[in-house]
């Protein structure tokens, strides 16, 4: 004979105003098994736990049923007492009158009558809660980090200090990211490269960190402690063992200066053997085999000029990829985002008008090491622009492109107005903007001082950039005077909108993870937990979550290296107990559960042809229970038999 | 500039604005630049009920360097001087000064003063004060003046020639 | 008690035609202790000619300024345009030592000299800041009892905050207070409290200005107070000489009482009602049934 207690709370009065918290108590005493009821108005206070446990004690009580608000708010906090009690976690069921009753319901005896139903149908269920004991699974110590940018990097360096082994990945042949092509940094203008370096050389030589670039995540198996992925490394067709990053092999390339270089966005010319920028991790020359002459078209003139310059003879044509395969804890996500291109918007002028640039490309004429050592020159005559003109939101906001806003176009438009005043003085600079967003601390700051400065601003948006002879124009009706105006300008800046990366979807599938309307990755809670993902161990920082500037990233990233280390330190894991079984004497081995598992934890043994589960992937979501046509498939303290019964007690 | 007001075909007087931008400085010690049109200003000014006058507008004139059209808009001469403006912008930009020294550039380039500015000038210059000595009307109807009511005699400038010779030399000057 | 020396700086309308603000404050200050002293050779403070030159606005206050330096006396200002012009003028001058050289260049030809020391009273703060709450209560023999008054402080009293106005440019309570001492019961909030009394657009939009007046004087009148204290000599040329006029503006029949601070001050102190100029008062005062003794 099972000993059941049913413990309603009135949650203050969310639920006593609206349901007869004595009748129901007294209703619940004739249920069958029931020995003890009561109630108490906080359950989840001090005396409402104790209240729990005494009576488990007093009673013997094997069951528990709580009559409260729903099960996600404090199940946990009421599991525990069942243990502090005596009794086994898992034999509790939560009956929501809350959400499900009081709140809803404005009759009292009515929803008292609701009350009753859903605690006899909580008691029938409770009947068969069988007891249960968590499995648990070893942790491998270790961390694979995706992408090095800024989040990337300071992810990695948080887990390697506290003792991880990190596993960082990217896919260029540097670690940087786009931080590593910034000039300056709002709103503070610090050198992003003064700030960036340090760390990028700390990931090169930490002990705990195997740097893995111009590598590609392949693919990941396995689960929460113990994730198998299998990393392919490109080939640099240099021996980076022999490389000392001296360079002589690009200045003999026979393509010197005449490929475009990604990192300078095109503003700058690169060779077919390059190092993406002078203080590139690792500081190794890679060979771009679709430019490369000798390996694009077998034949670079005599021999390959690259070859015979390199006195180290680290230049390796026959170089191959290479498959890595490593073995992990847990994965922080950190792909970052791409720009908008804003030939999107043709009207702006971006694809037709060489004079017409972004952001980006900017900030590579702006920087000291860039393509023109930091002058600012028209890209169309490589003259020094009078005036220029910055569009922002370009995309941004926008129902045909996107939707959201950048949250760092403002702000890096008035940086780059403010470093392009301080370049060339006599400069006219005009802004046209909808809104200027500074929220963050010591931006709006930074907006003012930029104000202070005769920066001419426009509130509205430009409908076209034309060209006018040798320069640019374009008519904008300012709203704050109520007039059209023309403008003409040298150069035009355009401020695009952050989207996410090209291969975000691929990024996503590969670790099962969920995209958001706008293409970023899914958080679990876009409040609460904002770093973690619905796949348990994998986090996500930075960009690839949704736009944010590098504050907020670098915050984000030490959030999540956070999260990834609450499960790295532990030694093994404890699996929720309450997810699917299989009853081997009903199970066909016809395969369906392993189709419909969506967290493939469903296989088939080979041996015996039956269906297994993997407990360290269940989530418990139910799914295979449903689809089974044995009724093979059981979920633990879920079964069928429990859910008819409370259909049946609630009718 | 490469910036024109298509309405007008005007351009921005940007060696005007900075005049006036400048006097705001020297004497008010505030600036116009910081001004991010929030109308806070138009909100509670006392003429804009009445009259047009929108304070915001004025500043975005200035800062795009609209001087002509700003010095010549009768509009400036309707401010109230209530200084609501002035008092709670939120970026410590002062509407008022702005239209002060609008006006008293409308007067430099030689437009006709409106109203009774004309014969107020005249009394300054002829007696030292606005007006002279009224008589005024009791609530019985008596009429009364100064000296009736047991004043002392007005106080004025001692030496009128010379105390208009400065007036008509400051006229000259530049403001 | 010691008395207290202070020029009193007239200005142009409170001396031409608002004989009740200048006949009241000269009838009750001696009585607390305030000495005025009358200097020859003032002039306009220059205020109004702010729109049409504002240098000529700095040399007419410094001018005055400088009359008063010259004696070594504090300017008690009644009107407070006067009150701000000179106030600001002291200022620019005070921050901006070439502009002070310029204004002196001017001032050589009637033999004056301004350094930028002379200092400032206004009705408001000279009653409750320098004479205090507590030495007008001692004097007062003729409680206001009874008198629901509100107080309309005019804006060159109170803004801007920054030049140093003699209240709160938000929640100016001085008179109120000063009020209660003298044993009235003023209202001390009103929606319209802070709002113009319509007098600068005299010279440019009469019949504006007296719409102001209108709106503002509907308003108090519906609140049903007694009658508007006023410390402003141009703002009680619009509520108490033109109320009848600002009335038709606003459709409606205007009978407030409309008196100066000062007065009231006099009528508290026991001073005889015929020398407070309240004969002047165009406005209904009877309604407020002042006697001149207990």
């Amino acid at each position: 004979m099972r000993k059941i207690g049913v413990f309603i709370c009135h949650c203050g009065i969310n639920i006593a105003q609206n349901v007869d918290v004595d009748a129901l108590t007294d209703y619940a005493r004739t249920l069958p098994s029931v020995v003890v009821a009561d109630h108490y108005k906080y359950m989840c206070s001090d005396n409402g736990a104790r209240l729990i446990k005494d009576s488990i004690k007093k009673h013997a009580l094997d069951i528990v049923v709580i009559a409260a608000c729903s099960p996600r708010m404090h199940e946990t906090f009421f599991r525990d007492k069942l243990t502090e009690g005596g009794a086994n976690p898992y034999r509790l069921e939560i009956v929501n009158i809350r959400e499900q009753c009081s709140w809803v319901h404005k009759d009292k005896p009515t929803a008292t009558e609701k009350a009753k139903a859903l605690i006899r149908s909580g008691v029938g269920k409770a009947q068969q809660d069988e007891p249960l004991t968590p499995s648990t699974i070893p942790v491998i110590p270790e961390a694979l980090v995706i992408g090095a940018g800024i989040a990337g990097i300071q992810a990695s360096l948080d887990l390697a200090n506290d003792g991880f082994k990190v596993h960082l990945v990217d896919h260029d042949p540097s670690i940087g990211g786009h931080m590593a092509q910034l000039d300056k940094t709002f709103p503070t203008l610090d050198c992003a490269a003064c700030i960036l370096t340090p760390k990028m050389a700390e990931v090169a030589n930490h002990k705990n960190i195997e740097l893995l670039t111009y590598s590609h995540v392949q693919s990941v198996e396995g689960s929460i402690g113990n994730y198998t992925v299998k990393i392919q490394q490109k080939p640099r067709f240099v021996d980076t063992t022999k490389c000392t990053g001296c360079g002589d092999c690009a200045a003999a390339c026979r393509l010197k200066n005449r490929v475009p270089s990604e990192f300078d966005q095109g503003m700058g010319n690169r060779s077919a053997v390059y190092m993406p920028f002078p203080q590139a991790v690792p500081l190794k020359y890679t060979i771009d085999p679709t430019k490369c002459l000798y390996l694009s078209r077998g034949k670079c003139g005599d021999e390959p000029l690259c070859k015979k310059a390199c006195a180290q003879d680290a230049i390796a044509f026959d170089q191959k990829e290479e498959i890595l395969e490593r073995k992990v804890g847990a994965i922080v996500v950190a792909t970052g985002y791409d720009l908008l291109d804003p030939a999107a918007l043709y009207e702006l002028g971006y694809e037709q008008h060489k004079d017409v640039i972004t952001t980006l490309e900017l900030e590579r004429l702006i920087n000291s090491s860039g393509p023109t050592k930091g002058e600012i020159l028209r890209p169309s005559n490589q003259q020094k622009p009078k005036s220029v003109t910055f569009i922002l939101c370009v995309g941004s906001r926008d129902e045909t492109q996107c939707t959201w806003c950048c949250r760092i176009g403002c702000m890096t438009a008035l940086k780059q107005i403010y470093l392009l005043q301080e370049k060339l003085p006599d400069i006219e600079i005009n802004l046209c903007y909808q809104d200027v967003r500074s929220y963050g601390k010591g931006y709006e700051e930074f907006y003012r001082k930029v104000r202070g400065q005769h920066t001419n601003l426009f509130r509205g948006r430009p409908s076209e950039v034309r060209q006018k002879t040798d320069h640019l124009t374009m008519d904008i009706y300012d709203t704050t005077t109520n007039k059209l105006y023309e403008i003409q300008s040298d150069l035009v800046v355009l401020v695009p909108a952050m989207v996410p990366r090209a291969t975000a979807a691929e990024t996503a599938r590969l670790l099962r993870l969920t995209l958001s309307g706008d293409g970023f990755f899914l958080e679990a809670h876009p409040k609460l937990r904002p770093m973690d993902t619905f796949v348990a161990g994998v986090f996500i920082a930075g960009c690839c979550q949704g736009p944010k500037d590098i504050q907020d990233t670098v915050a984000q990233a030490s959030g999540a290296a956070s999260r990834a280390a609450t499960i790295l330190s532990k030694k093994e894991l404890e699996i929720d107990p309450m997810i699917a079984m299989v009853d081997e004497d009903a199970c066909t081995g016809c395969g369906i559960c392993v189709d419909i598992c969506p967290y493939d934890a469903r296989s088939i043994n080979e041996k015996n042809r039956i269906a297994e589960v993997n407990s360290a992937l269940c989530t418990g979501c139910g799914g295979c229970v449903a689809a089974c046509p044995s009724n093979a498939s059981i979920h633990k303290n879920f079964t069928k038999k429990q859910i008819l019964n409370q259909v049946d007690d609630i009718l | 500039m490469t910036i024109t007001d298509l309405t007008s075909m005007g351009e921005p007087q940007a060696d005007a604005r900075a005049e006036i931008n400048d006097r705001l400085k020297r004497l008010q010690d505030h600036a116009s630049d910081y001004c991010y049109q929030c109308a806070k200003c138009t909100s509670g000014c006392e003429a804009h009920k009445l009259l047009e006058l929108e304070p915001h507008k004025i500043v975005a004139l200035l800062k795009r360097g609209l001087i002509t059209e700003l010095v010549n808009s009768d509009v400036i001469w309707t401010c109230m001087t209530c200084m609501k403006c002035r008092e709670r912008c939120p970026q410590q930009v002062a509407p008022i000064e702005i239209l002060f020294a609008a006006k008293n550039l409308a007067v430099q380039s030689g437009k006709e003063l409106p109203g009774k500015y004309t014969a107020m000038l005249q009394s300054i210059l002829g007696t030292g004060l606005l007006q002279e000595v009224q008589t005024v009307t009791t609530a019985a109807n008596a009429t009364m003046t100064r000296d009736q009511l047991g004043l002392p005699p007005l106080s004025v400038p001692s030496d009128v020639a010379k105390f208009q010779a400065s007036i008509m030399a400051i006229a000259m000057q530049k403001p | 008690m010691s008395s207290q020396r202070y020029a009193l700086f007239p200005g142009c309308l409170m001396p031409t035609e608002q004989y009740a603000y200048e006949l009241s404050l000269r009838a009750s200050l001696p009585l607390l202790g305030i000495d005025l002293v009358d200097l020859p050779g003032l002039s306009c403070c220059g205020e109004p000619m702010k729109s049409v030159n504002q240098t000529l606005t700095l040399y007419l206050s410094a001018r005055n300024l400088a009359l008063a330096e010259q004696q070594g006396l504090p300017f008690y200002v009644p009107c407070p345009q006067c009150h701000l012009s000179l106030h600001e003028t002291n200022l620019i001058l005070q921050k901006n030592p070439a502009m002070l050289e310029r204004i002196n260049e001017m001032l050589k030809a009637e033999g004056l000299h301004y350094t930028g020391t002379t200092r400032l009273v206004h009705t408001i703060d000279l009653l409750y800041d320098t004479i205090g709450l507590d030495i007008i209560k001692k004097h007062v023999t003729n409680p206001l009892t009874g008198m629901k008054l509100v107080v309309h402080y005019g804006c060159h009293a109170i803004r801007p905050k920054e030049l140093g106005r003699p209240d709160d440019s938000e929640n100016p309570q001085k008179v109120e207070a000063i009020l209660k001492t003298l044993g009235a019961e003023p209202i001390t909030h009103y929606p319209q409290k802070l709002d113009c009394c319509g007098a600068p657009l005299l010279p440019n939009k009469p019949e504006t200005a007296l719409a102001k007046t209108g709106q503002k004087l509907q308003a108090i009148q519906e609140l049903g107070a007694s009658g508007v204290v006023d410390v402003c000599p141009w703002c009680h040329k619009m509520l108490d000489s033109r109320q009848t006029k600002a009335g038709e503006t606003v459709a409606a029949k205007l009978d407030l009482p409309i008196v100066y601070l000062t007065q009231l001050l006099g009528v508290a102190l026991g001073v005889d009602k015929e020398k407070l100029g309240f004969t002047l008062n165009l406005s209904p005062v009877h309604k407020l049934g002042l006697r001149s003794q207990p």
